[in-house]
């Protein structure tokens, strides 16, 4: 089967979300990896130098958040890879699974009282309904 | 000459006290501005200052720079989010504490009603300079604070305009209430439009700089040039400001480099602290303690009074839109700071300090004013936090403090160590000394690693916040690095300035990622 995708972005549900990715990936035997999608375009930066920093740092973050990811499933034996991909959640996702051929998506529902803006459309299944719809790979949602 | 040189004494004698005052506010729980009226209080038991506070002084100098910099801070969006309830604790929040006031007065104490209500007028600015101090002090939510301070941005403006139309008609003798009205929209709309117009204009001429200079000098312009145009016109002076505050800040910052806009906030915030420095005390200066304790009665009349309109103003009001199905988004939490929060400064005193001496009864109202500014800055300003506490509007999440507790306990413990080291090193720390105490520090930091481990491991969501925050320290480390390197001659002016252009869009994207990603604690009831 192709590589499982685990969506992460450091926030409250991460490290449930990687958890049961990790768990899939040992029970499956299937390659791992972490993605983050660097969307700024929940901060309307006023002006391009700002917009490049901000990707920019978005990008950094997302490079430690997914090192920490990493480590967390090497110490669980599993091997897992990292990338970064700019642009809005939903498209970056669904081009990262069409480009590495994925067979599943992992996505984390952050619970009440989390991110006041979450990167993700609020309506979790619908979105997770529509990926699977335009990329035919199945998703799953950790609650 | 002698009586500059003796001014500029007094003001240089007045910074020191107030630096003094700020530098032991740090260690009690006292708002710095009520401190501050306090000290003057005690200095004038002393010795009566040979200084005239006039109104003019307050309205013209110090009035402009406080108001336009809390204008300018206003973020225009969450301005709008909080517009409703702003408007209405501003406009018609005004007008019904006015009069509600003033009825209450003229029961209370037998005063004329047309007297009493010139009182309700001048007392019904709020000034939250202290409870603004404590949300920063204490992380309260940024939409509180832009509701409290946008009403008081507002209501000062109104006000005013208020004042002067109750004042004329208790000078002729008459009150035409359309005349009224007509006069309130003109004074109002005519001072927030110029403040628009002026504010734009010098928001297109900011656009064309990157000089910080300049743009300090363009926005002190702006600040003391919207209220003299505006009070020239005889539009209103302190709504001027506002809108030139709120125009510029949000439509002049965006064609700045971080650098200026660091610059010029800061100098902002300066100007505020010095000018907030200065009312204070001379407030403070200004109470006539035997003379309040004369007229004790028809100050606990008008205290009274000020409470129970407030009280109506903000739980009423706020109330009424939603009985048209509109949602002003509120908290009842909020609704009581907003009600203790409702303390009265430096607007209030300089409308009854610039009450006309042939008014009837011009004293008695200049003492009451004086005697519910002091309450409401003793009494509600040394109580605010403990209500905040007590309505749980200052509780951080947790895990966060955990965090900072054993972060805190490491980086002591890491200092304690290095001193150690530095003394077996210089030969005062025998050898079995030393690795007795070493070990012992390392157990500690070794323990306190494991339950920061431990904290992570039960709470995820603060890997993020520990990873944006590092990155900050590292960035603000970076842009001290830079200064060290200009100061040394190594990096040329241009080069510095280039570089730390960049560090600091750098912090500006991580303070939007920060905002972004903040868990929300107090935003919702």
């Amino acid at each position: 089967m192709g590589p499982i995708v685990c969506a992460t972005r450091g926030g409250e549900a991460s490290r449930r979300t990687q958890e049961h990715a990790i768990a899939l990936a040992r029970e499956r035997g299937d390659p791992l990896i972490f993605l983050f999608v660097a969307d700024s375009s929940f901060a309307h930066p006023d002006s391009r130098a700002l917009a490049e920093a901000l990707a920019d740092e978005l990008e950094r973050l997302g490079h430690s958040l997914l090192s920490i990811a990493q480590v967390r499933a090497r110490e669980q034996g599993i091997s897992a890879e990292a990338a970064i991909r700019h642009g809005s959640v939903r498209q970056a996702i669904e081009d990262f699974l069409r480009e590495v051929k994925a067979s599943t998506l992992v996505l984390g529902a952050p619970g009440a009282g989390s991110e006041k803006k979450t990167f993700f459309p609020g309506e979790l299944p619908q979105f997770a309904q529509e990926i699977n719809t335009a990329t035919g790979v199945d998703v799953i949602v950790v609650w | 000459m002698d009586e500059f040189l003796a001014v500029e004494s007094l003001v240089i004698l007045l910074l020191l006290v107030a630096s003094i005052v700020a530098i032991a506010v740090r260690r009690i729980r006292l708002p710095y501005t009520v401190a501050l009226v306090l000290v003057g209080l005690l200095i004038t038991f002393e010795q009566e200052l040979a200084f005239e506070v006039t109104p003019e002084l307050i309205l013209a100098l110090f009035v402009p720079p406080l108001v336009f910099e809390a204008a300018f801070h206003l973020e225009l969006s969450q301005l709008r989010d909080n517009l409703i309830p702003i408007l209405i604790l501003a406009v018609p929040g005004v007008v019904l504490s006015t009069l509600l006031v003033g009825g209450i007065v003229s029961l209370g104490i037998g005063l004329s009603l047309s007297l009493a209500v010139i009182f309700g007028a001048l007392i019904s600015a709020t000034d939250p300079v202290a409870v603004v101090a404590f949300f920063r002090a204490l992380g309260v939510s940024r939409r509180l604070a832009v509701a409290v301070e946008g009403e008081s941005l507002f209501n000062d403006g109104t006000a005013i305009v208020v004042y002067n139309i109750v004042l004329a008609a208790a000078l002729v003798g008459s009150f035409d209430l359309v005349k009224g009205l007509l006069d309130f929209l003109w004074i109002a709309l005519g001072g927030l439009g110029i403040g628009v117009a002026l504010g734009w204009v010098v928001s297109r001429l900011i656009a064309q700089i990157d000089d910080y200079f300049i743009e300090i000098t363009l926005t002190t312009v702006l600040a003391f040039g919207a209220y003299l145009v505006a009070e020239q016109v005889h539009v209103s002076g302190v709504l001027a400001v506002v809108a030139a505050g709120i125009i510029s800040g949000n439509i002049g910052s965006r064609g700045m480099s971080p650098t200026t806009k660091i610059v010029l906030f800061n100098f902002w915030e300066y100007v505020a602290f010095f000018a907030n420095s200065l009312v204070f005390l001379l407030i403070g200066t200004k109470v006539n303690v035997p003379q309040l304790v004369t007229h004790i009665v028809p100050i606990m009349v008008a205290v009274g009074a000020v409470l129970i309109a407030r009280a109506i103003v903000v739980y009423g009001l706020l109330w009424l839109p939603s009985l048209r199905g509109q949602r002003v988004h509120i908290p009842m939490s909020w609704r009581h700071v907003l009600f203790w929060g409702g303390l009265r400064g430096a607007i209030s005193l300089a409308l009854a300090l610039s009450l006309p001496r042939q008014l009837p009864q011009r004293d008695l109202l200049e003492v009451m004013a004086f005697g519910v500014v002091l309450f409401t800055l003793l009494g509600q300003g040394t109580t605010i936090r403990f209500v905040m506490e007590r309505l749980g509007l200052t509780k951080r999440p947790g895990p966060i403090v955990a965090r900072e507790r054993r972060l805190g306990q490491l980086y002591a413990a890491q200092a304690g160590l290095s001193r150690l080291a530095e003394l077996r090193h210089d030969g005062l720390l025998a050898g079995d000394v030393w690795a007795a105490l070493r070990d012992e520090y390392h157990e500690t930091s070794h323990l306190l690693a494991e339950e920061m481990s431990q904290l992570f491991a039960e709470h995820p969501d603060l890997e993020r916040e520990v990873l944006l925050r590092a990155r900050q320290e590292a960035l603000h480390a970076e842009r001290g690095a830079l200064s060290d390197a200009l100061r040394q001659g190594l990096i040329a002016e241009d080069v510095y300035r280039q570089l730390v252009s960049e560090v600091d869009r750098r912090l500006e994207a991580l303070a939007l990622i920060s905002e972004a990603t903040t868990p929300a604690r107090t935003d919702e009831e």
